[in-house]
């Protein structure tokens, strides 16, 4: 199967002024990202808060220029596409539906505005937002009312049928049910990979909930200060980590045993920080089983068996 | 309540003003000399003929309160369209565009706050010489340093939000963006800014006016009646009381509706 987003190298910086008389702080969101994701499959990206996943959503997205590097969709680089054309190719669900429906138009106006915004015409956007509101299980009849009106989960449904409106063969999901009542969130979820299989998309899933992540996704690559430290097929990834720090995030998820606690997972207090990266192995200075040469050397992307992992001791 | 009592006040002055020609009693410029000085038709003295009683020329006063309401609304429009123009572009560039642009308009508002604002408009019509158009002009290119500073922050507020953003890979136009998503998400800002100018516009040209540098007389301004009823005021105090209360009204009238404004535009539908 051909791959329909290549990721080769991708870095993403952002300066950050920090006043008039001191340097700006260079933050590396994302710093030199390469995946290749498969056509028709759900490929899931992890980390914690500020590990780079969304500005990574966002590059795919276009809706920022990368710094260095490329992304390409079969084979055609984002960078030399127009507007028009990468909003056919790529759509995105974002995490909060109460921010991502603009407030004062109706919800006609919403999923329509990528039609309009290809120049279709008034009756040919009402007959497909119609067509694509049933399709996400809202009513057609909702189409004259505004965001205000409707509740949590149907607001992104609103959002999932704006995404899939022109067909996109990609849609990027930034955390779209982390907003939501546990209730809503699996109706969500087997939303999305029942039009992942009816329209054969391929999904791009961004989430810190493992478990939504391992019933979902083919493949998860685990992020940690802008870069990809493993990445593998769910089943392996899950069944036997080889990165520490996916390792310690596995183990941090709750178990249901109400008295066992929040489970320490050996992390430390230490914080990330995207503009005062560590030296060598940037995981090092909260590794559980660093070396002394984590201090020193930056390990290199390795091949193990089918998995690929940033780890000198994995 | 109160929302209600500003429309009616300034929808009242607003008819008034262009229904002026036709429900004045007198002709507001004719002079009567033998008339001078009668005071309203309430006050010991008062005759029936004359409401709001005479001027220091005869000139029948309510005449020229009406014709006074036409001067004060068009300087308020005039103003705000004016000013709005300049202060939303000049804030939506900055907010929008960011970076060096937003630099170039934040130092363009810091100059317009240094300027001493009367001190400016007194130079420049006693330069120009004064006319309604010189005033307005003057009032306009003066009073957008709200709009942008209100229009800036705003529009700074929502370019962030994820809607923006479905914009953008929607394949939405710069353009578009502005004017569709993130304009109507401002407007009920800006509602209340326009009151507030309006306001200030017409207090600023009855002082003006006042000044002797606003419209020039024989015009009715409500700030160039209580200017001419001044040396009156201490024997016959209803020539400055009647313009002086009707500017008060019509300011306050404002002001309830622009508060009324935002709460109707902004409350009711953000969830």
């Amino acid at each position: 199967m051909s791959a329909p987003i290549e990721i080769r190298g991708v870095t993403k910086h952002f300066r950050q002024s920090t006043g008039v008389f001191s340097p700006p702080r260079l933050v590396r969101a994302v710093d030199g990202v390469s995946l290749s994701m498969k056509a028709g499959g759900c490929f899931g990206i992890v980390g914690e808060s500020g590990c780079g996943k969304s500005t990574l959503a966002r590059l795919i997205l276009g809706l920022h220029p990368v710094t260095d590097g490329d992304i390409a969709v079969d084979g055609k680089s984002l960078a030399t596409m127009n507007r028009r054309e990468r909003a056919r190719l790529i759509q995105p669900v974002f995490q909060d539906p109460f921010s991502s429906l603009n407030p004062r138009r109706s919800i006609r106006d919403i999923v329509g505005l990528p039609l309009a915004a290809q120049g279709a015409s008034g009756g040919e956007i009402d007959r497909k937002v119609a067509a694509m509101l049933e399709r996400v299980g809202l009513r057609p009849d909702m189409a004259p009312r505004q965001p205000a009106q409707l509740s949590g989960g149907q607001r992104q449904r609103v959002a999932i049928a704006r995404a899939l409106v022109l067909g996109p063969r990609i849609v990027v999901c930034d955390e779209p049910t982390s907003a939501l009542d546990v209730s809503v969130q699996a109706q969500i979820i087997n939303l999305l990979n029942e039009l992942r299989r009816d329209l054969g998309l391929t999904l791009v899933f961004i989430s810190h909930n493992l478990a939504v992540v391992e019933h979902i996704c083919d493949e998860v690559a685990v992020m940690y200060l802008g870069r990809v430290v493993e990445h593998a097929a769910t089943d392996a990834l899950f069944r036997a980590p080889a990165h520490p720090y996916t390792r310690a995030l596995l183990a941090s998820v709750l178990t249901p045993e109400p008295g066992l606690g929040i489970p320490d997972v050996g992390l430390g207090d230490h914080y990330p920080d995207p503009a005062n990266v560590p030296p060598g192995c940037r995981f090092h200075p909260r590794c559980p089983i660093a070396a002394a040469r984590c201090a020193v050397e930056t390990p290199a992307p390795r091949m193990i068996g089918e998995r690929r992992v940033e780890c000198l001791l994995a | 309540m109160a929302g209600l009592l500003g429309v009616l006040i300034v929808a009242g002055v607003a008819l008034m003003a262009v229904l002026a020609p036709w429900i004045t009693p007198y002709d507001a410029f004719a002079q009567d000399l033998t008339m001078r000085m009668i005071p309203p038709a309430f006050m010991e003295g008062g005759r029936p003929d004359h409401l709001f009683g005479t001027d220091q020329l005869g000139r029948d006063y309510l005449s020229r309160l009406i014709y006074g309401a036409r001067i004060s609304m068009l300087i308020g429009v005039a103003t705000v369209i004016t000013s709005g123009l300049i202060g939303i572009t000049l804030g939506m560039l900055g907010g929008f565009i960011g970076g060096r642009v937003d630099m170039v308009v934040m130092f363009i508002i810091t100059c317009r706050l240094s300027i001493p604002l009367i001190l400016v408009a007194l130079a420049v019509v006693s330069l120009v010489g004064s006319s309604l158009t010189v005033v307005v002009m003057t009032l306009g290119l003066l009073l957008w340093e709200r709009f942008a500073v209100v229009t800036r922050t705003t529009v700074m507020q929502v370019r962030t939000l994820d809607y923006v953003a479905a914009a953008w890979a929607a394949g939405c136009s710069r353009t578009h963006i502005l004017l569709r998503e993130v304009l109507p998400n401002i407007v009920h800002h800006l509602v209340v800014v326009a009151t507030l100018e309006m306001a200030i516009a017409i207090l600023l040209e009855a002082a003006l006016s006042f000044l002797g540098l606003g419209v020039p007389p024989p015009l009715p301004s409500w700030g160039l009646m209580i200017s001419e009823a001044k040396d009156y005021m201490f024997f016959s105090p209803w020539v400055i009381m009647v313009p002086g209360i009707s500017l008060f009204v019509l300011v306050l009238g404002i002001n309830f509706m622009g508060d009324a404004l935002r709460d109707r535009l902004g409350a009711s539908r953000e969830a």
